[in-house]
């Protein structure tokens, strides 16, 4: 580790502890402002932060399961033998990768990370960030019951693979993996690029039990690097809540446009896993615009609170600006279009 | 670069050990505090009980994931050179501070469900937040919720039609400065998959010692309804025959 990096993290560990701070002067502000008691604020804001967070870390814990499984029993190799070599190709499967790896947004990120140690290539993998909280059996199974087969269902996949693939592929044309990634998450031999790995010796490949011992242990490791991004992130979002309420939020607006930002100002702030979000729009269905339905259930699972701060794990700050600027700008331009172009 | 680079020295190992303890402490911990909220039936103040299954995954899998570092401990193995290849950003006291956060919230704060004072003037009184558009109505009217309520008024093109039409309906009282003396609104927050998503809706409640019951008091009421004025809306009221006094329920929350 050199002593750049060990700067950088101390810079990253300032950041954290700067939310955390943050989110203490806001609730204390909070206290100040609205005349109840701190004890029943604080009752409140446990029940909210928890909640969050017990909804959302049995996802994690998945997620930190599959990458151990990930790391004990795929080889780089394996990823250089399915992922076509054409780039264009192998952005457009990156979409797919979710039917193959389901999990949600709180999942994802240790498993692309993972990804990345194997040499998946850092333009697919961001693809594959974007795209598998909603392109997986679960969440397929999660917009079926709630909305049954029919435009939304159809509509939030193709939305969701067209803006993923799109992000994906300016990475791919616009970035150096190096630029985009944090140092650790480039480690050890790719840079996530791919291609040096075909020169890299075979990796022997582990026996079941050894591999499964490790997997478990990798998990527990991984839980204490996501983990805290979840935490801090559930509490900004309980945060959030409790100074902007739901409620106000929905009063903005129902016109086609507003309708659009509202809705996707929601998804960010209430982080809820996206493998049961449909429920939640199915609430908002009757009363706003359908377009904008749909960019809550496309945009909220890609970028949300949480999925920011554990994003922040894995790439550079200015890649992350670039993951949650370009979704939003993707999925509301769709959105707005489809609300003022298409009847649904 | 020396603050980096551990040299490894007695200090530092027995650091790096002690933190190993407290990580696998945490993990049997937050398996613990599931378990705990599963067994105490609190897991009904935050999630959805539709999706209380997957708190059983985070209990087992928490617990395992503990018992496995507590293993590798207790066999006194050095696992360092297998940590240091990977990608891991060193264990620090800070991060252990972050993991115990929830453990903290719940074990000092007694865990309770959302109640009056969350609803900050934010209740609805037509159900449009919470209802979905398909929804039919089965089941004798008595039985019917606060929401199945409100639903079927959202849907009626005539709120007349509810007067003197009888209800027994379970809530906790809110209550607004506005309110006259003789009325409360009986509350309930509907949640779709967390508290995260929950919103407040009620009924205004008409009884003339309404002003007994303290606010966040669960009670039933069985009465009629009967259109009239409320918060500048004309809004079917619930006038009270009865009201009576219960222990919250079993799922605070209702689901829509």
């Amino acid at each position: 580790m050199s002593e750049h990096t060990h700067k950088k993290q101390s810079r990253r560990h300032w950041l954290l502890w700067l939310s955390v701070t943050a989110v203490i002067g806001i609730l204390l502000a909070a206290v100040l402002s609205t005349g109840q008691d701190a004890g029943t604020i604080l009752s409140i804001f446990s029940t909210r932060f928890l909640g969050i967070f017990i909804e959302a870390v049995p996802f994690l814990l998945l997620g930190t399961l599959a990458s151990g499984m990930i790391e004990a029993f795929i080889t780089p190799e394996d990823i250089t033998r399915f992922l076509p070599r054409n780039p264009f190709l192998a952005t457009i499967s990156g979409a797919f990768m979710g039917f193959a790896f389901p999990v949600c947004e709180c999942g994802v990120v240790p498993v692309v990370r993972r990804l990345f140690n194997k040499g998946l290539p850092m333009w697919v993998g961001i693809t594959f960030l974007l795209a598998a909280p909603v392109m997986n059996p679960v969440v397929l199974v999660s917009t079926l019951s709630a909305f049954g087969f029919g435009q939304i269902l159809i509509g939030r996949f193709v939305v969701t693979a067209v803006v993923a693939i799109a992000v994906g592929l300016v990475f791919a044309l616009g970035a150096k993996p190096q630029e985009v990634l944090r140092p650790h998450a480039a480690l050890p031999v790719t840079g996530g690029s791919g291609q040096i790995m075909l020169k890299a010796p075979p990796t022997p490949r582990k026996p079941l039990l050894v591999g499964l011992r490790d997997a478990l242990q990798m998990a527990g490791d991984e839980f204490f690097d996501m983990g805290r991004y979840l935490i801090i992130g559930s509490l900004l979002a309980a945060t959030m809540q409790t100074l902007v309420s739901q409620e106000t939020l929905l009063a903005l607006g129902r016109g086609p446009v507003v309708s659009v930002l509202v809705l996707q100002t929601l998804a960010f702030v209430l982080s809820v896993c996206s493998t049961v979000d449909a429920f939640l729009a199915l609430a908002f269905a009757g009363t706003f615009t359908a377009g904008s339905v749909l960019a809550f259930l496309t945009f909220g699972p890609m970028v949300d609170i949480k999925s920011t701060l554990m994003f922040l794990g894995v790439f550079r700050r200015r890649t992350v600006a670039y993951l949650i600027i370009l979704p939003l700008l993707m999925t509301m331009l769709i959105s707005i279009w489809l609300n003022l172009n298409v009847v649904f | 670069m020396q603050a980096v680079e551990h040299d490894h020295t007695y200090h530092d190992r027995n650091k790096e050990r002690a933190q190993a303890w407290a990580k696998a402490l945490l993990l049997l911990g937050l398996g613990l505090y599931f378990v705990y909220n599963i067994v105490t039936g609190n897991l009904a103040n935050y999630v959805n009980a539709r999706f209380g299954w997957l708190s059983y995954i985070a209990a087992g899998l928490f617990l395992l994931l503990g018992a496995i570092s507590v293993g590798v401990l207790l066999r006194g193995q050095d696992d360092h050179d297998h940590h240091h290849d990977h990608d891991h950003t060193p264990l620090t006291w800070g991060v252990l501070a972050i993991i115990a956060v929830p453990l903290v919230f719940g074990t000092l704060i007694p865990s309770r469900p959302l109640g009056a004072a969350a609803v900050e003037g934010n209740i609805s009184l037509n159900s449009s937040i919470s209802t979905s558009s398909i929804t039919t109505f089965t089941g004798d009217p008595l039985t019917w919720n606060v929401l199945d309520w409100l639903r079927a008024f959202n849907q009626s093109d005539d709120l007349s039609s509810f007067n003197s039409r009888e209800a027994d309906v379970v809530g906790f009282v809110y209550r607004e400065i506005t309110f006259p003396d003789d009325q409360f609104m009986v509350a309930r927050f509907t949640i779709s998959c967390c508290v995260a998503d929950s919103s407040a809706i009620g009924l205004p409640v008409v009884f003339a010692d309404a002003a007994d019951f303290p606010a966040d008091t669960w009670v039933q009421i069985h009465g009629t309804f009967q259109v009239g004025e409320f918060r500048g809306d004309t809004v079917p009221l619930l006038y009270a025959d009865t009201i009576k006094v219960i222990e919250q329920p079993e799922h605070p929350y209702l689901y829509p």
